[in-house]
């Protein structure tokens, strides 16, 4: 059964494009143009994850989330905003939303931060000490690093940053979600300031392998899993 | 600067000259008109005197003149008066004078002698004059004038005392005047300085004397006023147009989007591609114009937080030290081991990314991040080693769209040192851009935001 996502969006082209991406992505999604709409439908529930835009006719995005919160729904809210400065970014966060995404935004990068929001509100295992994708394994006690029977040395920041994709192991990581999530970074530096980190950590963990595990995901980001 | 050319140093030299002959003529004039008064005083008793003992020896020849002498000297009536006759060779005849003074030939002018009077024991100024009787014999008559030559000798020292005190009041005054003028241009000179340091709404002092200072000043505030809204219809017309190309450009980028989703030409795929960093290129422009526009009007301020500089420096050094390090160079953090501040975390580290990478693309070798802790706050520093900044340049570097090299390409369209400023003048602070002997050193200095209420 595929998960429902509903969308609530007032700019008609937006909603069109970000709904197509989504139903390819394999999503079930509904639809509302303004928030007093929106919150009808996600107060419903059974929704995976709820797509807010911020400036709504009506009900305003913020409104929608704040009533939502207040009905005691728990269900993972993106919202999508034209204001791109920081403190509209804070503002939001601590208002309840789980991720921030400002517009114009690559649809990869939206799918990318839905399917992590779908996946953490899954119920979490306990406190993984091993993370293991494949023959790589990473002892976070040990701090130690193996493929199969080869040791692999890294520096601190690669270690931290293999955590991170073997936390979301096999779903694709975008670039900003990785300066985000490794370094609690907002700016994305623009350059490929990324990409050098994971060629040095492909070279350590793919090369001379059999199979690659650590993938580019084409105008998307990264993903590391054992299918390729 | 030649001392003598300047407005300052000769409006003191005029004030001490005025002063200076205004206490001369006040001093010594009256001085002289008192000596030739006295004198013209004297003259005429004297020739009174002269008058009166030639008309006794016209009606009774020498014997009738030399009673009047005797009369006149010892009656002691004009008790200043001085009287001798003398036969044609001087030999003294009568008179309270003991001798005839050599140096006085008949008919001189009345000359001013220091002679004994008989009776007196010390010589005594005088007045005196000869005539050539007609049957040879000498008379002179004159006036005693020693007390009034002491009395003026006495003003005439006390002129010259009072006079040597007046060179130091008009020093004194000449002093004040020029310090008055300078304290009230200060005000429009400080203004004016500040203004050039980056402290754009320092204005002069409301001052409501009127005079030609408060004029000056008015007009230096005005000039500023002026300068101020046009700055800030720069800034607005900036903000106008970056706000309203992300709406066709979100509708673009979402285009270029799908069409990079759905492109099945592989001839056609690396346009697609560079259309999208294209098109993302031009959005980090229009959202840094913004971010600066925000942060230059203070926007922000409420969402400083607390946040560990050093660590701050360490995570911007982590994340770059691959790029460096592939260049075969090295990033290196001087900072203590914890710094704690209230900053704009995310602008902050927007400002060092830039400055990195703005070394990345034009400095040369280790690039070195320090952290300074200061009285007021701390200063951030990022310098490197390369070709740095020629110190004429620096400030057009700071400026908004301007690239010092047109020829250099790069992502931020200019705009990377002016948000670096920006966020300064966010965190109250400024920018400098100094010679690091090699190399560029951009120092941002960041001041302590007062607690909040």
């Amino acid at each position: 059964m595929s998960q429902k996502i509903l969308l609530v969006e007032d700019d008609a082209d937006t909603a069109d494009f970000i709904a197509k991406g989504l139903d390819e992505a394999g999503f079930t999604v509904d639809r509302a143009a303004n928030g007093r709409d929106g919150l009808f439908l996600g107060t419903d529930g059974g929704y995976a994850c709820i797509v807010l835009d911020r400036m709504l006719p009506g009900l305003d995005g913020m409104a929608v989330l704040a009533a939502l919160r207040g009905a005691g729904l728990e269900t993972p809210v993106i919202i999508l905003s034209a204001l791109g400065s920081p403190e509209d970014r804070i503002k939001g966060l601590t208002n309840g939303c789980d991720d921030y995404l400002v517009k114009p935004f690559a649809f990869a990068e939206l799918l990318a931060r839905i399917r992590l929001l779908i996946r953490r509100g899954a119920p979490a295992a306990v406190a993984e000490t091993v993370l293991r994708c494949d023959d790589l394994e990473m002892d976070l006690l040990a701090r130690r690093v193996r493929r199969g029977e080869r040791v692999i040395e890294l520096q601190p920041r690669e270690f931290r940053l293999l955590e991170f994709l073997l936390r979301h192991a096999d779903q694709v990581v975008t670039r900003t979600m990785l300066l985000e999530g490794v370094w609690d970074y907002h700016f994305d530096p623009g350059t490929n300031v990324v990409d050098v980190h994971l060629s040095r950590l492909r070279k350590k963990i793919d090369e001379g392998e059999a199979r690659r595990l650590l993938h580019t995901v084409r105008g998307a980001g990264y993903r590391i899993g054992a299918e390729p | 600067m030649k001392i003598w050319h300047s407005t300052t140093f000769r409006f003191a030299a005029l004030v001490f000259l005025f002063q200076i002959v205004a206490a001369a003529v006040l001093l010594l004039g009256p001085a002289l008109l008192l000596r030739s008064q006295s004198h013209a005083d004297a003259v005429a008793v004297a020739e009174t005197l002269r008058d009166d003992l030639l008309d006794a020896y016209h009606e009774g020849g020498r014997p009738a003149l030399s009673r009047a002498i005797d009369a006149r000297v010892s009656r002691r009536v004009e008790r200043a008066s001085v009287l001798l006759l003398a036969t044609p060779d001087g030999t003294r005849l009568t008179g309270n004078l003991d001798h005839l003074p050599p140096d006085l030939p008949p008919g001189a002018p009345y000359a001013l002698e220091k002679l004994p009077r008989s009776g007196h024991a010390s010589p005594e100024a005088m007045l005196i004059q000869s005539v050539r009787l007609r049957d040879g014999s000498i008379l002179v008559t004159g006036t005693v004038v020693e007390t009034e030559r002491q009395v003026l000798a006495l003003l005439e020292r006390t002129s010259m005392i009072a006079l040597a005190l007046s060179v130091v009041f008009a020093a004194f005054a000449a002093y004040v005047s020029t310090r008055l003028i300078l304290n009230r241009l200060r005000a429009s000179v400080a203004t004016l300085r500040d203004v050039r340091e980056g402290r754009l709404s320092r204005r002069v002092p409301a001052d409501d004397t009127g005079d030609a200072f408060a004029l000056l000043g008015s007009e230096v505030n005005q000039a500023l006023d002026r300068m101020a809204a046009l700055n800030d219809e720069l800034k607005l017309a900036t903000d106008a147009l970056a706000h309203d190309l992300k709406s066709p450009l979100t509708r673009m980028r979402a285009a270029l989007d799908r069409a990079a989703q759905h492109v099945e030409d592989p001839l056609a795929q690396p346009f697609v591609d560079q259309a999208l960093t294209e098109s993302e290129r031009l959005m980090a422009i229009v959202e840094t114009a913004l971010s600066i526009t925000r942060a230059e009007a203070g926007m922000g301020r409420e969402s400083l937080a607390d946040a560990d500089l050093s660590e701050l420096l360490e995570t911007v050094a982590e994340i770059y030290a691959p790029m460096v390090e592939d260049q075969g160079r090295a990033i290196v953090v001087v900072a203590p081991a914890a710094l704690h501040m209230r900053v704009h975390r995310q602008l902050l580290d927007q400002a060092l990314g830039n400055l990195v990478d703005n070394t990345l693309k034009y400095g040369a070798g280790t690039i070195t991040l320090s952290l300074v802790p200061e009285a007021d706050g701390a200063a951030v520093i990022v310098a490197d080693e390369g070709p740095g900044i020629a110190p004429e340049r620096r400030e057009q570097a700071l400026r908004r769209f301007t690239r010092l090299d047109e020829a250099r390409s790069g992502w931020g369209a200019g705009l990377g040192l002016s948000l670096v400023q920006a966020v300064a003048h966010l965190h109250g602070g400024t920018v400098e851009l100094r010679d690091a002997a090699p190399g560029l050193a951009v120092r941002i200095r960041l001041v302590e935001p007062p607690p909040r209420a």
